[in-house]
């Protein structure tokens, strides 16, 4: 999934400042899965919203709605209806949302509540961790399910690099050493002998070589 | 609009604001069901007896609370939003009271990013040896309340362009 | 006149390398890393520059060395890999040997937030062991990584940095040995105060062979002060400092602490040229430099061999 948190709400007050009718846009997906733009977050953002408008005396509509999506065409098509009530939008979605928002109704200004981080997962209720960079050439079949490039805060492909302490990274404390991880699963398969062999360089161009990726199938058009 | 007035000014202000609205100022109570003399009876009793100072809205537990309640309530008629729970370690579903302290820390937490009292939401919880009933948590919340200036939210008579339609009914909240 | 590795001779010739280490500095004058190496003239076979170590800015490895260079001193270049991608790498690398720069030391380098630059992109586009591999095939293959070809092959002595007190236990002589496997000729190790865990990681590189294929180079720091012991003992990473050490520190007073460093330093040097398979010692007396002579002296180790004895064992 993708994980956001909510700007600071003067961040987005600032933002909201010049328009006069509001629709606060939640997505059920992946920002409801980390608390951050579900429809609970936004109808809580739009209350606030709402309150801080009046305790300035703004005459401000604020609207909230919750799509299933915001990232698909489909979901987001569903607004057509309403968008002519507001003069923008201020999107709980990811990036992604915000932007495939923006694309279909590019009169309106659509502004991001949230700040997009990064793809990973739930460990835990109220707990989420990096562990995916999108390198387009996955690896995780050879060092036994952990990531090298996502989870090694030096992104090695032949660690550890030393500085680990306690299976932590040296840049922090917290951040548990992905090559300690790596080599504790391997050591469980009895496949340790595996890093022994040097790994060449990465292709970054799977990532950056043709700059924004895509990608088209003409399985599924219509 | 949002200066911070000394004590006895925010007891005239509030005073003259009050008079001129004729605005009573109301406490919003969500009291777990599970506190004593607190049934649908004592609570109609209560809510005569003071008549719109309290609106009281039962759950079936205190971990059942959302934050957007408490913002709700403050948005639309509430002076004050509190939680009543039971004392620590005596939740009947052993955790709903922690959630919900967290859950009213949030609300706090985001009601001071507007420049609202913290104050303003709180949760009480109840004895755990001699749990006190519904009418006297809920007389020690209004008197705890009541120094509160009037909120910047409600002072302004609504003109023109409003907010969105109300959904739900806060006057009787249904529990689920 | 071609340039040759110094530290490459003497190693070559079987004998016992000193090196030290130079910080350049944070400014764009020449005159201080000039003043540095000139204290250690005559004292070191070759002298390691850093590369923006902890990720402060500091006035480039490749400048500073080729400064050093000029001066007349075998300088080590030391490349880490967060600051450049394989394009920039491969560039210095061949800059390098054309200044005459022939000793290179390939390291992944502290993480950016250390520094005082912590917002920098990390750019971490190859690792400091493939790193070694890309230097090598370059020297020894004259081609760039793909395979292309160039005009002319650096020419450059080989070395990484190994951690014998970091790293997982079961793993440090593993990556080691792929250390080795990419290339590696020398290795300047994480300073040693703790001699038994040494001994231990050295007898593992004896038994899968690697002493014979790659020269060990001990590192050595000596501490200023108890505190010094202390802080590196609890907030270094990678670091193994014995209680015993911290106590012996701590059990002289303030001002003869650094004399006591400098004791248990030439003491380690001592207990290092014991040690079969280590080839030599690194001693990194950083902000200290001037220290390194009276070091070498008292741990045997001068005069380091003349240029023209030196040369004329061949």
């Amino acid at each position: 999934m993708i994980t956001a948190e909510r700007k600071p709400i003067d961040e987005i007050r600032a933002m909201i400042a010049p328009y006069e009718r509001v629709l606060v846009l939640g997505c059920g997906s992946c920002v409801a899965e980390c608390a951050a733009g579900g429809e609970k977050e936004t109808g809580m953002l739009a209350s606030t919203l709402r309150m801080a408008a009046k305790m300035e005396g703004k005459e401000v509509l604020i609207q909230e709605k919750t799509l299933d999506r915001q990232c698909v065409k489909d979901f987001v098509i569903l607004l057509d209806d309403v968008m002519d009530q507001y003069d923008a939008v201020l999107s709980l979605g990811c990036g992604a949302g915000v932007q495939a928002v923006a694309e279909m109704f590019s009169e309106i200004p659509v502004l991001p509540a949230l700040n997009t981080e990064f793809l990973g997962e739930t460990r835990e209720q109220g707990y989420w961790v990096e562990n995916c960079l999108g390198c387009g050439d996955c690896m995780l079949h050879v060092f036994g399910g952990v990531c090298p490039l996502a989870r090694c805060s030096k992104q090695l492909l032949n660690g550890p690099c030393g500085g680990s302490r306690e299976g932590k990274c040296e840049i922090n404390p917290e951040v548990p050493c992905a090559w300690q991880a790596i080599i504790d699963r391997l050591d469980r398969f009895g496949s340790l002998d595996r890093l022994e062999q040097i790994y060449p360089p990465k292709d970054w161009s799977r990532k950056q070589g043709g700059g924004p990726r895509k990608i088209t199938r003409e399985d599924q058009q219509r | 609009m949002d200066s911070r007035i000394a004590t006895e000014r925010k007891e005239q202000a509030g005073k003259q604001i009050g008079a001129a609205q004729g605005r009573k100022r109301t406490l919003a109570l969500f009291y777990c069901q599970n506190t004593p003399e607190s049934g649908e009876e004592q609570r109609q009793a209560l809510e005569k007896r003071h008549a719109s100072r309290l609106k009281l809205f039962p759950i079936p537990c205190s971990g059942r609370l959302d934050p957007l309640h408490l913002l709700k309530a403050l948005e639309e008629f509430a002076e004050a939003a509190y939680v009543i729970a039971c004392a620590e370690g005596a939740c009947r579903y052993f955790e709903g009271n922690l959630r919900a302290t967290k859950r009213v820390d949030m609300a706090a937490q985001t009601i001071a990013q507007i420049g609202l009292e913290k104050e303003r939401v709180g949760i009480v919880a109840n004895s755990r040896e001699n749990p006190k009933p519904l009418a006297k948590l809920a007389e020690e919340i209004l008197d705890r309340t009541s120094e509160l200036r009037p909120s910047p939210v409600l002072e302004r008579p609504r003109r023109g362009k409003g907010t969105k339609e109300k959904k739900h009914d806060h006057s009787r909240k249904k529990t689920h | 006149m071609k340039e040759v590795s110094r530290l490459k001779r003497v190693l070559d010739q079987g004998g016992f390398a000193v090196t030290a280490e130079c910080g350049p500095p944070k400014g764009a004058d020449a005159e201080s890393i000039l003043k540095k190496a000139e204290s250690l003239r005559n004292t070191v076979d070759a002298v390691n520059v850093t590369d923006n170590q902890t990720a402060i800015v500091r006035m480039s490895s490749l400048a500073a060395c080729s400064l050093l260079k000029s001066a007349g001193l075998d300088p080590v270049l030391q490349v880490v890999v967060r600051d450049r991608n394989r394009i920039a790498l491969q560039s210095d690398i061949l800059g390098a040997s054309a200044l005459g720069i022939r000793n290179i030391l390939c390291l992944s380098g502290d993480h950016q937030s250390f520094g005082n630059q912590p917002q920098a992109a990390g750019v971490f586009d190859l690792d400091s062991i493939q790193f070694v591999q890309v230097v090598r095939t370059m020297r020894d293959k004259g081609t760039i990584l793909g395979g292309e070809p160039l005009t002319k092959a650096p020419d450059l002595f080989i070395g990484a940095a190994a951690n014998p007190f970091g790293d997982p236990f079961p793993f440090r002589v593993i990556r080691l040995a792929k250390k080795v496997a990419a290339g590696a000729e020398f290795i300047q190790t994480q300073c040693v105060y703790n001699l038994d865990r040494f001994e231990k990681w050295m007898a593992m590189a004896r038994d899968k062979g690697l002493t014979k294929k790659t020269c060990i180079l001990g590192g050595v720091t000596p501490l200023k002060s108890a505190g010094m012991a202390r802080y590196m003992k609890k907030k270094v990473a990678g670091m193994d400092v014995p209680d015993e050490v911290v106590k012996r520190m701590e059990g002289v007073p303030a001002k003869k602490q650094a004399d006591e460093g400098i004791k248990i330093c030439v003491e380690t040097i001592q207990r290092l040229k014991e040690i079969p398979g280590v080839r030599g010692v690194h001693i990194m007396a950083i902000e200290w430099e001037e220290k390194v002579g009276e070091i070498a002296e008292r741990a045997g180790l001068l005069p380091r061999p003349e240029e023209d004895a030196v040369g004329s064992k061949e």
